[in-house]
C-alpha cells in the first residue's frame, strides 16, 4: 500500500435528528483510482452517510477531510465545488434536455465577449465537450442530441454517470446506480464503473443494498449497520457470505 | 429528429389556421381585407402581445401570473393621476414604480413565503383593481399631449407605417425571444420549468431566476400600459380588463401548456394574432359582443382541450423512438 493522502478521511462523523441516531462514530478512508462500496440494508445509514460527505446533511459530530484538508459543506453547492459530485437515485436530470444540456447543467458555457455580459449560451462549443466526455467513458448513445426522456434508465444512468465523471475532481458518489434497473441495463452502467475506475483520477463510492451488483466493480467494502460501520475489508479478504453476514447482522456478538 | 418534427407541426399548424383564418375572412367578412384594417388588428393585439410575452416566460417556468390586468390599471390610473399635476416623464417613472410594486408584492409571497403563485396573483388581480378605482375615484382620467403616441406612425420596414403600440409589442417579442432562446438565463426557465428538482440539485437558482421573470412582467405590464393609454387617451376603472385572461389563452394556444418546460414566444404571438384576427372579423360582421365573449371563451377551452391532445401525442412518439 502506498502511503499517498487518502482523497476522503471521515472521522468520528455522527447525526443524530431528534432522539433518533442515524450515524454514529463512522470513520473510513476512501483512496484514488479506487472504488468502494457503501453497503447496508434499508435504514442503515447509508444515504445519510452520502448526504453529509456530499453536502446536503450537516453532521452533528465528527470531521471530513478532502485531500488532507478539513472541510466543512453547507450545502451542495460546496461539496461540488470542492471536486466531490454526487449522482442521486432520482439522476437529477432534466427529461427535455438532451445530453449535452444535462451534462452542462447550471454550469453552462457563455460565449466570449459581449456575449458573456449578455449571458449567451455556447452550445457548439458545449456539445464539442460533452461529445468527448461521452467517447471516454465508453458510454453508447443512438443520438446525442435526443432529449434523456427517449431514453432508457440504464441510458439515463449513464449520462448522470457521464455528468459527475466530467465535473468531478476527486471523489464521485453513486447514490443506488443499479437499484432500478433490469440485468442487462445494470451490466452496462457497471462497466461504465469500470471505466471510470482506470480512466479518471476520482475515488468513486457506491452506495448500493445489492451486494450482488457491486461485488465485481468494487475494491474495498463498508458496511453500515444500525448507523454504526461494522466493517471496512478488502474484497480478497472476505467472501459473499461474509458481507451478507456483516449486513444482516448474523455474525453480531 | 422525430420530435423536432413534431414540435415544427406544432407552430406550423397554427401558422396555417392564422392564414386561413385571414383567406376566409377576406373573402367572407366585408372590409377585413386592407392594410387599415390589418394594421388596426395589430393595434389591437399589442397590449395583449406585449403582456403575452412575459406570460410566456413565467409559463415555460410552471409560474402564472393573473394580476396583470389589474396591475396594468394600477399603473396607469398612478400616471394619469399623476400627470394631471405633474410632467409625464415625472408620471410616467412613478406608473413604472406602481408595475414593479405589484410584482414585488408577487415575488415575496410566491418566492420567498412560497405561496402558489396562481393563488398570489388572484389576489393581487382583486386587490389592484380596487386599488385602481381609490385612485381614479371610480371616474376615468384623461392624460393629455398622450394620444401622440398612439396616433403617431413610424415607417419602420420601408413597407407599411406602424403604429408605436405596435412596434413596443414587436421589440418585447424580439427581446423576450432572443433571451429565451440563445441566453442561459432562458435555458434555465426552461429546466426549471421541465423539472424543478433537478434544476435546483444543479445549482440553479430557481428563486433568483423566478423573481426577475417577475420583474420582466413589470416591465411589460408598464410598456402595455403606455401602449393602452396611448390608444384610448385615459385611464379607466375598466382598463386592462381581463387582460390576464387574453394573454393566458394566447400563451396557452401558443403552445407552451400549463406544465411548463416547453414552447416558445413565437408560438404565442401566432396565437395572439389569430384572437385578434377572430376579434376583429366578429365586429365587423357585426356579431353582437355577448357573443364576441363566447368565442373567447370557447376559444381558451379549446386551447386547454388541444393543449392536454398536444401533450398525450408528444408521449407516444417518445414512446416510438
Amino acid at each position: 500500500m502506498s502511503i499517498q493522502t487518502p482523497v476522503l478521511r471521515v472521522e468520528g462523523l455522527s447525526k443524530n435528528y431528534g432522539s433518533v441516531q442515524a450515524l454514529e462514530d463512522v470513520s473510513f478512508e476512501l483512496h484514488k483510482g479506487e472504488v468502494t462500496a457503501l453497503l447496508g440494508d434499508n435504514g442503515a445509514g447509508k444515504s445519510t452517510l452520502v448526504k453529509c460527505v456530499a453536502g446536503s446533511l450537516y453532521p452533528s459530530k465528527g470531521k471530513i477531510f478532502l485531500d488532507g484538508q478539513e472541510v466543512s459543506f453547507h450545502d451542495p453547492g460546496e461539496a461540488r465545488l470542492a471536486g466531490i459530485e454526487t449522482v442521486y437515485q432520482q439522476l437529477a436530470l432534466v427529461e427535455t434536455f438532451d445530453i449535452t444540456g444535462n451534462l452542462y447543467l447550471g454550469r453552462e458555457v457563455t460565449t466570449r465577449g459581449i456575449g458573456r455580459l449578455l449571458g449567451v449560451l455556447d452550445r457548439k462549443a458545449m456539445r464539442g465537450l460533452a461529445l468527448d466526455a461521452v467517447k471516454e467513458f465508453g458510454a453508447r448513445f443512438p443520438d446525442l442530441s435526443a432529449p434523456v426522456q427517449t431514453m432508457s434508465g440504464g441510458q439515463r444512468q449513464v449520462v448522470a454517470m457521464t455528468r459527475g465523471a466530467f465535473w468531478g475532481k476527486k471523489l464521485l458518489l453513486l447514490d443506488e446506480p443499479t437499484a432500478a434497473l433490469g440485468v442487462k441495463e445494470s451490466k452496462a452502467v457497471l462497466e461504465v464503473i469500470a471505466k471510470l475506475r482506470e480512466q479518471s483520477q476520482l475515488a468513486l463510492l457506491i452506495v448500493s443494498h445489492n451486494m450482488e451488483h457491486v461485488w465485481q466493480s468494487c475494491d474495498r467494502m463498508l458496511v453500515l449497520r444500525r448507523g454504526q460501520l461494522v466493517a471496512d475489508l478488502r474484497k480478497e479478504e472476505v467472501t459473499k457470505n461474509d458481507i451478507v453476514a456483516h449486513i444482516t447482522g448474523a455474525n453480531a456478538k | 429528429m422525430k420530435k423536432r418534427r413534431v414540435k415544427l407541426t406544432g407552430l406550423q399548424t397554427r401558422v396555417l389556421v392564422l392564414v386561413l383564418l385571414v383567406v376566409i375572412f377576406s373573402i367572407f367578412v366585408p372590409y377585413f381585407l386592407g392594410i387599415d384594417n390589418f394594421t388596426n388588428i395589430l393595434v389591437n393585439g399589442s397590449v395583449v402581445g406585449i403582456i403575452a410575452c412575459a406570460m410566456t416566460l413565467l409559463l415555460v417556468a410552471r409560474q402564472i401570473d393573473i394580476s396583470v390586468g389589474s396591475s396594468v390599471a394600477f399603473s396607469a390610473a398612478v400616471f394619469a393621476a399623476t400627470a394631471e399635476k405633474h410632467s409625464l416623464i415625472f408620471s410616467l417613472v412613478l406608473a413604472l414604480l406602481a408595475a414593479c410594486f405589484v410584482a414585488v408584492i408577487n415575488i415575496v409571497s410566491i418566492v420567498y413565503l412560497r405561496i402558489e403563485s396562481i393563488i398570489v396573483t388572484l389576489a393581487c388581480l382583486i386587490a389592484f383593481r380596487g386599488l385602481t378605482k381609490v385612485v381614479l375615484d371610480g371616474r376615468s382620467i384623461s392624460v393629455q399631449n398622450f394620444d401622440f403616441i398612439g396616433a403617431h406612425r413610424i415607417n419602420l420596414f420601408g413597407i407599411v407605417a406602424l403604429p408605436i403600440p405596435v412596434l413596443i409589442c414587436f421589440f418585447v417579442f424580439l427581446y423576450f425571444a432572443l433571451i429565451m432562446k440563445y441566453t442561459k438565463y432562458g435555458h434555465h426557465m426552461y429546466a426549471i420549468g421541465a423539472n424543478p428538482e433537478s434544476s435546483r440539485l444543479a445549482g440553479i437558482k430557481l428563486e433568483l431566476q423566478i423573481s426577475k421573470a417577475f420583474l420582466l412582467m413589470a416591465l411589460a405590464v408598464f410598456l402595455a400600459m403606455i401602449a393602452s393609454v396611448s390608444m384610448i387617451g385615459m385611464a379607466a376603472p375598466t382598463t386592462g380588463d381581463r387582460l390576464e385572461f387574453l394573454a393566458l389563452t394566447a400563451v396557452i394556444l401558443g403552445g407552451v401548456g400549463l406544465a411548463g418546460g416547453r414552447g416558445n414566444v413565437l408560438g404565442t404571438l401566432v396565437a395572439v394574432l389569430i384572437l385578434a384576427v377572430i376579434d376583429n372579423a366578429l365586429v365587423l360582421f357585426g356579431v353582437k359582443p355577448f357573443w364576441q365573449e363566447v368565442a373567447r371563451g370557447g376559444l381558451l377551452l379549446l386551447a386547454i382541450i388541444f393543449d392536454q391532445f398536444s401533450r398525450t401525442r408528444d408521449k407516444t412518439v417518445r414512446m416510438e423512438v
